[in-house]
């Protein structure tokens, strides 16, 4: 293979592009059209973080402004959780408008994640969102096989090609000019939107866990459209005319970006079934039930809890206990729904992630897949990151549940009746203690290994291509 | 007659032809059998839910039979949003939607948007229900069996032949695009056909008109084709126009339709009403209780006779009273709310009049009760279900009735079935303005070109 002539040949591509009004235009309308995407959503995040930061201070002060009360009552009232956009999700929505954006957050109880954008819109959603991913994913690739088609099958079709080999080109050489000079020509889409996306993080001052997460992003698309290209080119190299190569390259693209996707969706909610809401509170009841049902007075884990402390402080009645016994009760309680709970919700998490891994694998099929998650988890859209907002909620909730449990054991007497009584209520600058609720994302680190195999599958594709390169001369025609 | 039948078996015997047929019939038919698990599972969880309705009211029954208000503090009562067997062809936002929603007597407004449990990597790759099948790839065979009608016959240089020999060659041209759309008509109704038994959809207006519309977005792509071959471009290039015009009219429109639709009608007033009825509800605890109570009595003024204790810091009337100031200060931003929905539903109405593919699909989901209005229905009909719990439990609680006495049998659970609500007009006019059109600029365009 000569590296020379690859070169030569790649910038005679790349030059043939460039002399043609119409594709000029065409990548004229590329860019523009992503420029517009791409500041529409840079708007859109914006407004969904002005959003979120409204409805989060809010929800604080409306939490600090409560006046004295019982601390039992300040958990049922209880505090919402909203989802952040992550600074990169102007590039990739991801699963964004699937999952929810807030969480009401209470004692004893662990609610949905609500208010989807997918549940809020009509059909029209299900058509797909457009984002620079979404362009880069799905209709660069098609626009590559348009350039690319012909880049061989035109040339053995005008006779050209065994001239060509006559001048002592290799198979080798021809395909990996005509990829490069396909791949590059796929660069001018690809660059300029990333540059003014990187412009963008600028102005946005991010950290540079987020450079970092972006030029990650941009590199897989940079490979994505590499093993475009080199599909292209092989499919054309492959072909006796043009328009067979041109029909079998539209065959693979409604093969990989319609057809798989949906298929590999099918078999795999039928292969492994999650359970639906109601499986699931049935199974998390029935546990606790079995774990001790507080509101059973002859509960025999409540009843044993009750004994031993009467015992251990020598009293008669739970009256005469110098903490407050209820509060002690729920804490207990708290505590072991909130394990059971986390039991079956890791059980129901485990279950997506096989769903999840299920997918990933059939990206050894589809490089669209790949690039998909990858972009996902990147730039912080995916399901993970999606898992990681909720376990961030829950953990918030447990602990604000426990911190008013304990303020109640502490600080509440055991002479009052119930929570409305006048005697049983802490000061309101206790409130003031309890900490916000702040949603973080992960580093890039967890990202990467969230996505290993995807990475793995684009890893795949590039070195699985180069087999028909090898065999190039057995299994193409020079003529 | 005999030369439609050498094209018929000229067309027939292509390879990619059959091919493409075979893995359309093959498409379908594993559509078909994704709408019945849905459907399955749909009925499953409805079977499951009663039965978990059943043992929880019978637990807490069992424990908690002491006080009414207490009781009915935990009690759930579900309320069904059936499936027609229909939306096994066109799922539409029924994997986001829950079908089924249990509530207590409570706050309404916390409970009201709870959601299913789902993958959402799989609600976000769509589902492979008939209605994909039908606006996504039977366009693109369409396009496969028509781009190249007229080009083939010029490049392989027969079409001169054509028009010196015959006096009216244009026939040829129609007769060919005939035999791919009977042949395509008929693929379409056998599967039609084979949908109706498999899924036993019953026969009504709404299963005929979308037999209807399926048949006119087929012909719409028949005509679309037709007019962009009659250009004379070569195959290449009709193959790319055609393709062009599918990912418009398929990804790029609707997508941004969508984009659109969002930015207009933001739903902000969703947070609002969460933030309002959690306050309307939990402050009321800090305040006194008779403004509450008072509030209380206005909304329901058949409850006016009872009365809170006036030595009592607690009283399942003032509970309840505070619980339905939770829904009624929320009210305001519930009501903005739904007419933002209802205003995303009318504009994307609007858009898909002029989009055959969004038109199908918002039509499709609408017939199968799939679609958001379909959801706002059923949130209307849970306000109505939950309303009427209340107006026969606060009664009970409120005279503290005997837990025992109740029966709680009695209580199963309940079916909403939303009416279906078909405009024929509106429904089948786009499309046929749309087809009339094309067929309008084919035959001009070969009066044109053969001075007919």
């Amino acid at each position: 293979m000569s590296i020379k002539y690859s070169l030569i040949i790649a910038i005679q591509v790349v030059q043939s592009f460039f002399s043609s009004r119409n594709i000029i235009t065409l990548f004229a309308f590329f860019n523009f059209f992503l420029f517009l995407i791409l500041w529409v959503g840079e708007q859109q995040r914006q407004n969904y973080q002005k959003v979120t930061d409204h409805y989060s201070q809010e929800i604080r002060q409306r939490w600090e402004a409560n006046p004295d009360k019982h601390p039992h009552r300040m958990a049922h009232y209880g505090y919402v959780a909203f989802k952040n956009p992550f600074a990169l999700s102007f590039f990739d929505f991801g699963l964004d408008a699937y999952t929810g954006k807030s969480i009401f957050l209470e004692a004893h109880k662990q609610n949905t994640v609500n208010f989807s954008e997918a549940g809020h819109s009509s059909s029209l959603i299900r058509f797909g969102q457009i984002s620079v991913a979404m362009i880069l994913q799905l209709l660069t690739p098609l626009f590559l096989f348009f350039l690319g088609y012909d880049l061989i099958a035109k040339e053995r079709e005008q006779g050209i090609l065994k001239l060509i080999f006559t001048q002592g080109i290799s198979w080798k050489t021809l395909i990996m000019g005509k990829t490069l000079g396909l791949f590059i020509s796929g660069l001018f889409i690809l660059l300029p939107t990333s540059l003014i996306g990187l412009v963008l993080l600028f102005f946005n001052d991010v950290n540079n866990d987020v450079f970092l997460r972006y030029l990650l992003t941009i590199g897989s698309y940079a490979t994505y459209f590499y093993i475009i290209s080199l599909i292209a080119v092989l499919v054309s190299a492959q072909s006796r005319t043009a328009k067979t190569s041109l029909l079998k390259l539209l065959g693979c693209w409604i093969l990989f970006m319609l057809i798989l996707p949906r298929l590999a969706q099918v078999i795999g909610q039928n292969a492994i079934p999650s359970p639906s809401k109601i499986e699931f509170d049935s199974a998390v009841t029935a546990d606790l039930i079995q774990q001790g049902d507080s509101h059973n007075p002859n509960d025999p884990h409540f009843k044993a809890l009750k004994d031993s402390i009467l015992k251990v402080y020598k009293v008669e009645s739970t009256k005469k206990l110098p903490f407050n016994y209820a509060g002690l009760v729920m804490k207990e309680g708290e505590k072991l729904s909130a394990v059971t709970y986390k039991k079956h919700n890791n059980m129901l998490i485990q279950k997506y992630t096989d769903q999840q891994n299920f997918l990933k694998f059939t990206a050894f099929l589809n490089p669209y897949i790949a690039i998909k998650n990858i972009s996902m988890a990147l730039t912080a859209t995916d399901f993970y990151s999606f898992i990681d907002f909720q376990n961030q909620a829950e953990k918030f909730r447990y602990q604000l549940a426990q911190n008013l449990n304990e303020l109640q054991i502490k600080y509440i007497s055991n002479e009052v009746k119930n929570s409305a009584d006048k005697k049983a209520k802490l000061s309101h600058k206790v409130w003031l203690k309890i900490p916000d609720f702040k949603h973080s994302f992960a580093s890039v680190k967890s990202a990467i290994s969230s996505e290993i195999i995807s990475f793995l599958a684009l890893f795949f594709w590039g070195m699985i291509l180069f087999v028909p390169i090898q065999n190039a001369n057995k299994w193409f025609n020079k003529l | 007659m005999s030369v439609t039948k050498y094209l018929f078996f000229n067309f027939i015997r292509v390879k990619g032809y059959s091919t493409a047929l075979i893995i359309l019939l093959f498409a379908s038919l594993l559509s078909l059998h994704v709408g019945e698990i849905f459907l399955k599972n749909h009925q499953e969880n409805i079977r499951k839910s009663a039965l978990a309705q059943q043992e929880t009211i019978n637990r807490y029954v069992k424990y908690e039979n002491k006080e009414m208000g207490l009781l009915l503090y935990y009690l759930k009562f579900g309320l069904v949003n059936e499936v027609p067997p229909l939306a096994a062809l066109s799922i539409g936002q029924r994997d986001i939607n829950p079908s089924l929603l249990s509530v207590n007597i409570r706050n309404l407004e916390e409970q009201k948007y709870n959601t299913e449990l789902h993958n959402p990597a799989f609600q976000l790759l769509g589902n492979m229900d008939f209605s994909f099948v039908l606006i996504y790839l039977f366009p693109l065979v369409i396009i496969a069996f028509c781009f190249n009608v007229i080009s083939e016959e010029k490049e392989s240089g027969i079409w001169k032949l054509i028009c010196n020999q015959s006096k009216k060659p244009y026939r040829l041209v129609l007769q060919k695009l005939g035999i791919r759309f009977v042949v395509m008509l008929t693929l379409l109704l056998m599967i039609l056909g084979i949908a109706q038994i498999y899924l036993q959809i019953p026969f009504t207006a709404s299963w005929i008109l979308f037999c209807i519309v399926s048949i006119l977005y087929v012909l719409f792509w028949f005509t679309l084709s037709a007019w962009i071959i009659t250009f004379k471009k070569n195959s290449n290039q009709n193959a790319l126009i055609l393709l062009a015009i599918w990912i418009i009219l398929a990804v790029i429109l609707p997508a941004t339709a969508n984009a659109i639709v969002t930015k207009s009608y933001p739903t902000n007033e969703a947070f609002e009403a969460l933030i309002e009825s959690r306050d309307g509800y939990h402050r009321k605890w800090d305040l006194e209780k008779e403004p509450t109570i008072e509030k209380f009595k206005k909304h329901y003024p058949q409850l006016s006779e009872f009365q809170h204790p006036k030595d009592k810091d607690f009283s399942w009337l003032w509970y309840f009273a505070m619980q339905q100031m939770g829904d009624d200060e929320a009210q305001k931003s519930v009501s903005q709310f739904k007419e933002k929905l209802q205003q995303r539903i009318a504009m994307s109405n609007n858009i898909g009049y002029f989009f055959p593919t969004v038109h199908t699909q918002l039509l499709f989901n609408s017939l199968s009760q799939s679609d958001l209005t379909n959801q706002l229905e059923f949130w209307e009909a849970i306000e109505h279900f939950h309303e009427q719990k209340r107006l026969y439990f606060y009664p009970k609680i409120f005279n503290e009735s005997i837990v025992l006495q109740e029966n709680w049998y009695g209580h199963q659970m309940q079916y909403f079935s939303a009416r279906s609500n078909i405009n024929w007009m509106s429904s089948i006019l786009p499309l046929f303005s749309l087809i009339l059109f094309f067929c309008i600029l084919v035959f001009l365009k070969l009066r044109k070109a053969f001075n007919i």
